[in-house]
């Protein structure tokens, strides 16, 4: 008798956990995962880009030392920061991943915009080659963003709605941050520099 | 706030339905160059399976290019499923911009900086001499060139695949003609256990999970059983079913992008 007891109360405990969102938490959890790797894959790809980007530039404006320190320091602050998985829930610690990305796109950008007044430094072959990667970079990076932000707000609803946000709370499963609108303005606008020559 | 990004939504610009493999909203190609554009793309879709799209519309505002040409990209699909080779053209008229939106399987072949030389070396050159079917020829000549050096899946032969949809009108006629001759030299019965064996085992052959193998096995033997009357019908109706596909395009097959490509203008 004991043991039936025991087996309908396990069966109806299986039960509670697909009907109160487990099932959704765990799937969206992973899809979270995924899209903030291919965030962080794209990051990479520009820190990546970076070295190459400021020795071409050291090569015609040398004396554009501001610029030029100020992108090497962004690129080491960006290459500092530890990135675990446990950053995704740690918002303070995402806040300020954040801001050390913000702060390379900030001055790539204010790089580009310099060598705006270098004629010849447009017209290297590899100049030009490392921009349009840079720019092909950003673009993944604001793709792989606005991808992000749309899985964490599925996320984000389900953990927080009724009744899964029982669920949730017994679980330990909870909200997620985001990319803020501040940031993805300044991200957005920043790194537009257009190269062709006019 | 949800007004405000329900008005920014109503306002952007639209994506057009895909129908064809070259869009053009601004009557800029004629229609011979549409055509002959469509089957350059066409036969090479043909050949190596990759699919490339063309758009022209007048503009992509209050948008940028890149966010315009990636909604354009998520919702056509473009581009093979698990693949992700589709590559996307797209003009921007009245902007003066073009963009190359280059899918996930493709950006080794195609990498930013490739694209961006077609942009700037093929199309913009013609584009400013107002040569657009020129410009987008030759950029679809060297996209082309570009991912017939890659190494990507075989395209679909149609009728090439044995899946398991495929294969059942087969199982089901062939089992029915087959059972109708074993039943008349071995009886019903044992008629119907060889035809339910031998269709189980060809199930299983061509790659049918056992169980399932199995199951049909067992339906065969009945239907052996019963006797093919009746049941014909509804074997050679689902069998015609399947040959509906001769040329039309069935568009996007399901590619994915990441923004991967250049931009430009002219």
């Amino acid at each position: 008798m004991k043991h039936l007891v025991l087996r309908f109360l396990a069966v109806l405990f299986v039960l509670s956990l697909t009907g109160c969102g487990y099932n959704t938490f765990q799937s969206l959890d992973e899809e979270s995962k995924a899209s903030w790797s291919e965030v962080l894959n794209q990051y990479q790809r520009r820190a990546d880009l970076v070295p190459n980007l400021v020795n071409v530039v050291k090569g015609y404006a040398s004396h554009e030392k501001e610029v030029l320190t100020q992108v090497a320091d962004a690129r080491s602050k960006v290459g500092s920061i530890q990135v675990t998985p446990e950053l995704l829930n740690d918002p303070e610690a995402f806040a300020k991943f954040q801001a050390a990305q913000g702060q390379l796109t900030s001055a790539l950008s204010r790089l580009l915009a310099v060598s705006e007044n270098y004629p010849n430094l447009k017209a290297d072959q590899g100049f030009r080659d490392l921009q349009a990667q840079l720019e092909g970079t950003e673009n993944r990076i604001t793709v792989a963003r606005n991808r992000y932000i749309e899985t964490i707000k599925n996320y984000n609803v389900a953990v927080r709605s009724f009744p899964n946000n029982l669920t949730a709370m017994a679980l330990g499963y909870k909200a997620k941050p985001s990319f803020t609108v501040e940031n993805e303005k300044a991200i957005s606008v920043a790194p537009t520099v257009n190269f062709e020559s006019k | 706030m949800l007004l405000a990004s329900f008005n920014v939504h109503a306002e952007l610009a639209p994506i057009p339905v895909l129908q064809h493999r070259v869009t053009d909203l601004t009557q800029t190609l004629s229609a011979e160059q549409q055509s002959a554009l469509e089957q350059k793309i066409a036969a090479f879709e043909q050949e190596k399976g990759s699919q490339i799209a063309v758009l022209i519309i007048p503009t992509t505002q209050p948008e940028v290019i890149e966010q315009y040409s990636i909604r354009v990209a998520e919702a056509w699909k473009i581009g093979r499923e698990k693949e992700d080779d589709g590559v996307l053209l797209l003009v921007a008229k009245d902007d003066h911009k073009m963009r190359i939106e280059v899918g996930y399987g493709l950006e080794g072949a195609i990498p930013d900086l490739i694209a961006k030389r077609v942009i700037t070396e093929i199309m913009a050159p013609s584009f400013k001499q107002g040569d657009f079917y020129g410009g987008i020829s030759k950029a679809v000549d060297a996209l082309i060139g570009l991912i017939a050096g890659e190494q990507l899946a075989a395209p679909v032969k149609q009728n090439g695949q044995n899946s398991f949809g495929d294969l059942l009108p087969l199982l089901l006629v062939g089992g029915l003609i087959l059972g109708s001759i074993l039943r008349a030299v071995f009886g019903d019965f044992f008629g119907g256990i060889l035809n339910g064996g031998v269709v189980a085992a060809l199930a299983w052959f061509f790659g049918v999970a056992l169980l399932i193998a199995l199951l049909l096995g067992i339906v065969a033997f009945i239907l052996t059983l019963i006797g093919p009357s009746g049941l014909g019908q509804l074997g050679s109706g689902s069998y015609s079913g399947g040959g509906g596909h001769s040329d039309s395009w069935s568009g996007g097959g399901g590619g994915d992008f990441g923004g991967g490509g250049a931009s430009g203008d002219w």
